[in-house]
């Protein structure tokens, strides 16, 4: 297992003015490692007005207790499956929302992965790159913000919620950074403003023409970049109310469940909503090698409402068509059943569901054999992944970027979108 | 039995009952029996010569005993066929009658134990586990270990949970069962656990009502008038907040005593002692180091008595009372059975040994032979291990 980091290192004070000013500063250092932006594809990219939710299950989850069901085989465990609303697709009992939303769902049964482990996981699936790789790749979150955020936005572009990525906007620069808020949505206390808005727009005048003044005088990056970060933490105090959700939850609960996950989900609903081109939410538990299946019933009796109340509030919205919504953590897990009755973390043959915009749903996408031990048929490796999800969204996967001289492509050399996914 | 002791010139007849082991310092294994189909998961005795023991799959065997404990380890007679899914617990009616099962499959099962088995033979493959494991290692397969049993089906079912039906106990006069399974949708649209209070021979339900977490640990008094239930939502990063321990009014339903302030570890199990003297909850899941233990409270205010020490190392499974009313014996994830000195909570003695490795074996369950003088052990490793405690 390994440490999680709690809810409060991301409501922290620190952690706040971080997000803060790596997502403005990176407007001080746009050339920051001599980095090529290409604004035409940005541009094209953005005006498709594509979104992408990331659901990260931290720590892995079971593929053969959720969408690759063995049942009767001696690695299939207690769970059994049901049928879903799409003819030949079986998901678990304990995802019987999910199973009548399987019609908009991608299941991808054909994952073979490399990175084994949680850090270089983690790293690896939200790169597509291995974390011994001696270039700071970014997170999705900062590729997607990068080609589909609104630099004049009020709100982030890649927004953060519970502890999952460990990678950032690598080479694209602090700009891309991801900006976290607490594992429910909400930001932190200190965030909510002690003057009526008239006195605060008053300092805030006052700041500006003090600091323009210094500035005047005092030319450095690192001002500019202090004085931009401010900016944009103001800029996010005017758009606070989006992270408001007091008044909404009652309502919104009955249908995410009542979980810090659900509330998660339905903030990434409301600032896809809102603008939002990039949201991840974690949900942890998953890192089951001792009782893995009394966990992994726990943990989906959370996901379940969480994951189908977003599916069908992004549906009646008009926004499931372009936004794609992808379920994954950073392994999957053994098919053998340890004698902790847990499953270890596996990456042979793994499962990764995608849905809504740019995905063609209602399929499983290749197959594992009879044990889920092997891909018996169109193995997906991380960069195959990351090519079609670049490609559901409009962002060309082999976008090429330069760090100082050297070139580097989206997905690594190889890589191909999965037709098949794509609607 | 009578017993001849000598108090200086006076020679005083004492009747020893069987029933009261002075010591168990001559516990020794007797018999091993192999059924390596899955993990052995529960077990109990039905008389004192025959074993009953479920599996992980939802399958169930029955052996008869020899009487002598030099005699060559029995195979298995019978098999009670219709769960579908892991068997939880198993219990026996002091009438030794009846056999309960509950199991994953959302059902608690009645088996007439002493009906006449008129089903047609079966045979079943004592080393499943062992050829499945050489196949897919692409090993050479072991020959099937096969034995030809006889059928029975279940006697009558329990109809009324709906999820995993994790918990089960009896009152000592049979009478009263009490059942518990996790994951219901209550009042509040959560999932919560349920209990349920039965009429055991009217085979109907008395009373139900709504835990916040699973009840993993089922108790009821032997006076029929209280339920504990030890309550936990399973999640890997879980500090114990989700955790509860709570005593019942099983005649209401109704919340008698919280007693979370004081045990707040997450515990596997409970069990009164049939005087009603005692109640044991013992520590379980994974749990660092050896902090399985036993605690041992007050029945009437739930109020800490005492915990022994060591304890199991990964968490304890199961517990029972010895019917000398002066022992009580443990199992846990370190393949040992532990023996208590109820009195002062003392070590008496571990039967088995801890396996190799960083993560041992579990025993799963345990159940002693209503004369005492047998204690039989669930093993995840596919076996049931016959103890006797005295001769």
């Amino acid at each position: 297992m390994f440490p999680t980091n709690t809810t409060g290192e991301h409501l922290g004070r620190r952690a706040f003015l971080k997000g803060a000013l790596a997502t403005a500063g990176g407007m001080a250092v746009a050339n920051w490692g001599g980095l090529f932006n290409s604004q035409t594809i940005a541009q094209e990219a953005a005006r498709q007005n594509k979104r992408c939710i990331l659901l990260w299950a931290n720590g892995g989850a079971s593929q053969i207790d959720t969408f690759d069901m063995k049942p009767g085989r001696p690695t299939g465990g207690p769970f059994r499956p049901i049928q879903s609303n799409v003819n030949g697709i079986q998901v678990c009992e304990y995802l019987p929302l999910m199973a009548r939303m399987t019609d908009k769902l991608a299941i991808i049964r054909s994952m073979r992965t490399q990175s084994p482990d949680h850090p270089d996981g983690i790293y690896h699936m939200h790169t597509c790159y291995k974390q011994n790789d001696r270039m700071p790749h970014p997170e999705i979150g900062a590729m997607i913000a990068k080609y589909l955020g609104n630099p004049e936005a009020d709100l982030p572009s890649f927004v953060r919620m519970g502890s999952t990525g460990n990678a950032g906007s690598g080479y694209l620069g602090p700009r891309f950074e991801p900006f976290h808020i607490g594992q429910d949505g909400r930001l932190p206390y200190f965030s909510e403003p002690s003057v009526t808005p008239q006195v605060q727009e008053r300092r805030t005048d006052l700041l500006n023409f003090m600091e323009r003044e210094h500035a005047r005088e005092h030319r450095a990056e690192a001002f500019e970049s202090h004085r931009l970060a401010e900016q944009r933490a103001l800029r996010l105090m005017r758009a606070r109310q989006v992270f408001n959700t007091n008044e909404e939850w009652p309502r919104a609960r009955d249908r995410y469940g009542n979980s810090t996950f659900g509330r998660g989900c339905f903030m990434a609903r409301k600032l896809i909503e809102a603008g939002v081109p990039f949201v991840e939410v974690g949900q942890e538990n998953y890192d089951s090698h001792a009782d893995n299946f009394t966990v992994h019933k726990a943990n989906m009796d959370v996901l379940d409402p969480a994951w189908s109340g977003l599916l069908q509030d992004l549906q009646e919205r008009n926004l499931l068509a372009n936004t794609l919504v992808v379920w994954m953590g950073e392994v999957g897990r053994t098919p053998y059943i340890n004698n902790r009755a847990g499953r270890d973390h596996f990456i042979r043959a793994w499962t990764i569901v995608l849905a809504g915009g740019g995905v063609r749903g209602g399929q499983a996408y290749g197959s594992t054999d009879r044990d889920g031990r092997e891909v018996v048929d169109n193995p997906v490796t991380e960069g195959d992944l990351f090519a079609t999800i670049y490609t559901a969204l409009g962002i060309n996967p082999r976008v090429r970027h330069y760090v100082g001289a050297r070139p580097i492509w989206a997905t690594p050399e190889g890589s191909r979108p999965v037709r098949a996914l794509l609607s | 039995m009578l017993r001849l002791l000598t108090l200086g010139m006076i020679l005083i007849v004492v009747p020893v009952t069987q029933a009261q082991p002075a010591s168990f310092a001559d516990a020794k294994l007797v018999w091993t029996l192999p059924w390596d189909a899955d993990w052995v998961t529960a077990v109990s005795f039905v008389g004192n010569d025959r074993i009953a023991a479920a599996n992980k799959v939802g399958d169930m065997l029955v052996w008869n005993l020899p009487a002598a404990p030099g005699d060559k380890a029995p195979q298995p007679a019978h098999r009670l066929a219709g769960h579908t899914n892991e068997i939880t617990r198993l219990l026996t009616t002091p009438d030794q009658r009846r056999l309960i099962s509950a199991s994953l499959d959302h059902s608690i099962l009645l088996w007439d134990m002493k009906a006449d088995l008129t089903e047609k033979a079966s045979v079943v493959v004592l080393n499943e586990r062992a050829r499945y494991e050489a196949e897919s290692r692409k090993k050479k397969m072991p020959a099937a270990i096969e034995v030809t049993v006889s059928v029975q089906k279940k006697s009558g079912e329990l109809i009324g949970h709906k999820d995993w039906v994790l918990g089960l106990s009896m009152t000592p006069d049979g009478k009263t069962l009490v059942s518990g399974a996790d994951r219901v949708v209550g009042p509040k649209k959560e999932k919560e656990g349920e209990i349920i209070v039965w009429d055991l021979p009217a085979g109907k339900e008395v009373r139900r009502w709504h835990t916040k977490g699973w009840p993993w640990g089922l108790a009821v008094s032997p006076d029929g008038q209280t339920v504990v239930a030890s309550e936990r939502i399973p999640l890997v990063f879980d500090s114990g907040s989700r955790s509860a321990l709570m005593l019942w009014n099983a005649q209401t339903g109704e919340m008698k005593a919280d007693l979370s302030k004081e045990i707040k570890e997450r515990m596997s199990g409970a069990a009164y002692s049939p005087d009603g003297k005692w109640l044991a909850v013992c520590r379980g899941g994974e749990a660092n180091g050896l902090s399985g233990k036993i605690t041992l409270l007050d029945p009437a205010t739930g109020k800490k008595l005492r915990e022994t020490a060591p304890g199991h190392l990964d968490g304890a499974t199961d517990m029972a009372f010895h019917p000398d009313g002066k022992h009580i014996f443990s199992a846990g994830r370190d393949t040992t059975v532990k023996i208590w000195q109820l009195a002062d909570g003392k070590h008496v003695r571990d039967l088995g040994q801890g396996r190799g490795g960083q993560f041992k074996d579990w025993i799963c369950a345990i159940a002693i032979s209503p004369d005492g003088r047998r204690l039989a052990a669930a093993d995840m490793a596919g076996m049931v291990h016959i103890w006797v405690l005295s001769k």
